[in-house]
């Protein structure tokens, strides 16, 4: 599977504020390939071509490093939101809690669950974001690279390297922040669901979003680093997922199932 | 040429006034004039193939790099001077006020690597580190200095081509317009005289034909001597035209606040940075909230003066409030779970509780799908780092060689057939096989190894380097075809020093 089929897969998957957000990678591909094709025998010319490009280029980072920057602010609050609404519904309706009630406790902490999954999966697809995009722009960088003979990218990587897109670390530190939160989350309550009739495995139906979304993404990212063309000592080895991830399984699972050529 | 001065003084006077200190990248106008009278000259002198985009970003990026300094973002006059070629009457506001859009080639060898650090490894290793010796400071009276120099330079330059820096278009794009920043900086009359001078005697080096590009004087620096060696050089430098996107940001991002301008916004860089938040810069911000009475209360100047944070600016604070109250008053606002309420396992009661069960069980899978992702993010992160960095080691070996084999031949050309001068290569090599022996343990990629060991033992401008895997980042495998008049040193020393 190509990279930009791909791209344009997860880009459908995304969640749809999210879609135009991701790397015109088509569309730099077709520019690259007219700059190549041009006759570079005038300055000006060739000169103008790459010109445009970087600037594009640049554009697109700008892009990333905006949307980057502000999803990253809202995660940062509303993690802390969360933080502080646990706190409080275990305060107010938990067992040791100044109004102890059961069902708005167990209502609360169901909520609570859920959206606390979601802010990590969403933090999780941001960081994929920003790997989907630095994959996108290194294989147009090694593209150009390639048909023109410059020698853009190394450099230039260099320095996307430090962008604030790519430089993730905060997120995925508040990621693993959040499953250890998820874990206290989750054992909240539990003991009382553990005491109810426990249900036979069902299918989970989920839908589109954040479940999907991840989904996606883990395949999608399975694939890219399969195989490659142009296997060099700038790929990346194939993924190593544990062997009980049965992640066919997941895809069959969602619905509509996602069609992935794989 | 005869515009020349004129614009030049014009753009003296601008540059003067922009205040060169680090300046940000501002909305000073761009010097138009320049450009459009120097354009047409350019493409008539040019005798440049362009099809020989190779980059010489090392010297590119180390003068960008000391305009950079001063203007804090060679990305932006890069694309700016391109795009500037591209669309003369645009761009204008982008473009950075020491870029005049002049056109004429130059190269105007700052070697000076950039202070922002970008791309010093770019750098054709002997030319860019032999002047940045000279260039010493990235601030206009540098330049000044500079100039002074040139007359006693001249014949120099005469006698030799351009830097090796020229060829690629863009490089004599960036090449015009640093021309052009130089000839602001100098003298209008002296540097008019020579360059016809450094015209006709363009033509005589094997250097690229790009060579043909008036040189400003003061590029003479250390010229003479590496002149010859320049287009040996030149396969080895690398890189292009600084593309720095963001280039703007100044600060790194460890610190609380990072002000990052982005250079589509170059004129409303200043009203429209970009803020990095942080938990703590956060947590800071919801004490002075809650301490001015709620976030419905707080207003922003309030929220600003209690934070006492430094660079923090009203509108980071406004922007992060608003964000803020609606995040505590729609706690379920999140796009995911909203459209994850369109799915069915939003609509159950409390009271269902197999329901209840089930979304456990869904959740939990859900969590077991987003954790494994985000695992195999990080290890793809980790080794698209680790590529890179290998890479950068790679080029930095490349230009290691490249530098050994330029002072060779600056010897002289006897010293080519000089014996001593084999265990010497011999000896560096070994060295840097030994180098490599380390890195090649530790990152486990065993298809790197052969090409490792082979750009060890090979030159700079090594064809057999073009022949190995490294499609991407290898200078000279890219800018084989173009370096073939510049090669006839190279080939003949070869055989001997080879392993």
């Amino acid at each position: 599977m190509k990279f930009g089929k791909w791209l344009r897969q997860q880009m459908q998957e995304t969640l749809p504020s999210w879609r135009d957000k991701f790397l015109s990678y088509d569309h730099l591909k077709k520019l690259v390939r007219l700059i190549s094709a041009a006759p570079a025998v005038l300055t000006g010319k060739s000169g103008k071509a790459k010109a445009q490009f970087l600037y594009l280029l640049n554009n697109e980072i700008d892009k990333f490093n905006t949307f980057f920057m502000e999803r990253e602010e809202d995660f940062i609050i509303r993690n802390e939101e969360l933080q502080k609404r646990i706190k409080r519904v275990s305060d107010t309706w938990g067992p040791n809690g100044c109004h102890p009630s059961k069902i708005i406790y167990e209502n609360e902490v169901r909520k609570l669950r859920k959206d606390i999954v979601d802010l990590h999966g969403e933090m999780v697809l941001l960081v994929n974001y920003s790997n989907v995009n630095y994959t996108g722009l290194a294989k147009i960088l090694k593209k150009y690279d390639k048909q023109t003979g410059a020698l853009l990218r190394l450099p230039f990587i260099q320095e996307i390297l430090e962008q604030p897109f790519f430089t993730t670390d905060l997120i995925s530190k508040l990621v693993k922040e959040c499953e250890g939160t998820i874990n206290a989350v989750f054992l909240m309550g539990e003991e009382e669901e553990r005491n109810r009739e426990v249900n036979e495995g069902t299918a989970v139906a989920a839908g589109d979003g954040i479940y999907r979304n991840t989904v996606v993404a883990l395949l999608t990212l399975q694939e890219i680093r399969r195989t490659s063309s142009t296997y060099s000592h700038h790929s990346l080895p194939p993924i190593n997922l544990p062997a009980d991830f049965n992640l066919i399984q997941l895809v069959v699972q969602l619905n509509p199932p996602i069609s992935i050529i794989l | 040429m005869e515009a020349r001065p004129a614009i030049r003084r014009s753009a003296w006077n601008q540059l003067t006034h922009m205040g060169v200190s680090g300046a940000l990248s501002t909305s000073t106008p761009v010097l138009q004039s320049p450009s459009e009278e120097t354009f047409p000259k350019f493409h008539d002198s040019q005798q440049v193939s362009m099809e020989r985009p190779v980059g010489h970003a090392g010297h590119l990026s180390s003068n960008s790099g000391v305009v950079g300094h001063i203007v804090s973002s060679p990305s932006i006059f890069s694309t700016d001077l391109h795009y500037s070629s591209i669309s003369p009457r645009e761009k204008q506001s982008r473009n950075n006020p020491f870029i005049s859009k002049s056109s004429s080639s130059v190269s105007m060898p700052l070697p000076h690597s950039s202070p922002s650090g970008v791309f010093h490894s770019t750098v054709s290793c002997a030319y860019s580190k032999e002047n940045s010796d000279s260039w010493g400071t990235d601030s206009l009276p540098g330049f000044l200095d500079f100039s002074v120099n040139t007359p006693v330079q001249n014949s120099q330059i005469e006698s030799s081509s351009c830097s090796g820096i020229m060829a690629a278009e863009d490089i004599s794009k960036h090449n015009d317009w640093q021309e052009n920043w130089f000839a602001q900086i100098t003298d209008d009359d002296a540097l008019t005289s020579n360059w016809s001078d450094l015209l006709i005697d363009n033509n005589v080096t094997d250097l690229e034909p790009q060579m043909t590009y008036q040189v400003p004087k003061p590029s003479s620096m250390n010229f003479p001597a590496q002149q010859s060696q320049v287009p040996q050089q030149y396969p080895a430098s690398s890189g292009e035209i600084l593309p720095a996107p963001s280039r703007e940001i100044l600060s790194d991002h460890s610190k609380d606040i990072t002000a990052v301008t982005t250079p589509s916004s170059a004129i409303s860089a200043a009203a429209k940075p970009r803020m990095r938040w942080t938990p703590e810069l956060h947590e800071a911000f919801v004490e002075a909230v809650n301490q001015l009475g709620g976030s419905e209360r707080a207003t922003p100047k309030g929220v600003l003066k209690l934070m006492k944070v430094e660079g923090l600016t009203i509108y980071h604070v406004k922007s992060h409030l608003q964000k803020y109250r609606t995040a505590r008053y729609r706690p379920d606002s999140s796009e995911g779970s909203l459209e994850k309420r369109l799915t069915p396992l939003e609509e159950m009661t409390s009271l269902d509780l197999k329901t209840g069960i089930e979304i456990t069980e869904a959740l939990r899978l859900q969590m077991e799908v987003q954790k494994r992702l985000h695992e195999q993010l990080e290890i793809q992160r980790n080794l698209q780092l680790r590529i890179e960095e290998q890479g950068k080691y790679l080029q930095m070996m490349f230009e290691k060689q490249c530098k050994s084999g330029v002072d060779k031949l600056n010897a002289s050309s006897s010293s080519l057939e000089n014996t001593s001068a084999q265990p010497s290569d011999a000896m560096q090599v070994s060295p840097d096989k030994s180098q490599l022996e380390p890195s090649k343990a530790e990152h486990g990629e065993t298809e790197v190894d052969p090409v490792k060991s082979k750009v060890a033992s090979a030159e700079c401008a090594d064809e057999p380097i073009g022949k190995q895997k490294l499609p991407e980042t290898e200078a000279p495998e890219d800018s084989e075809p173009d370096v073939s008049m510049s090669r006839s040193p190279p080939p003949p020393k070869r055989p001997k020093i080879k392993e």
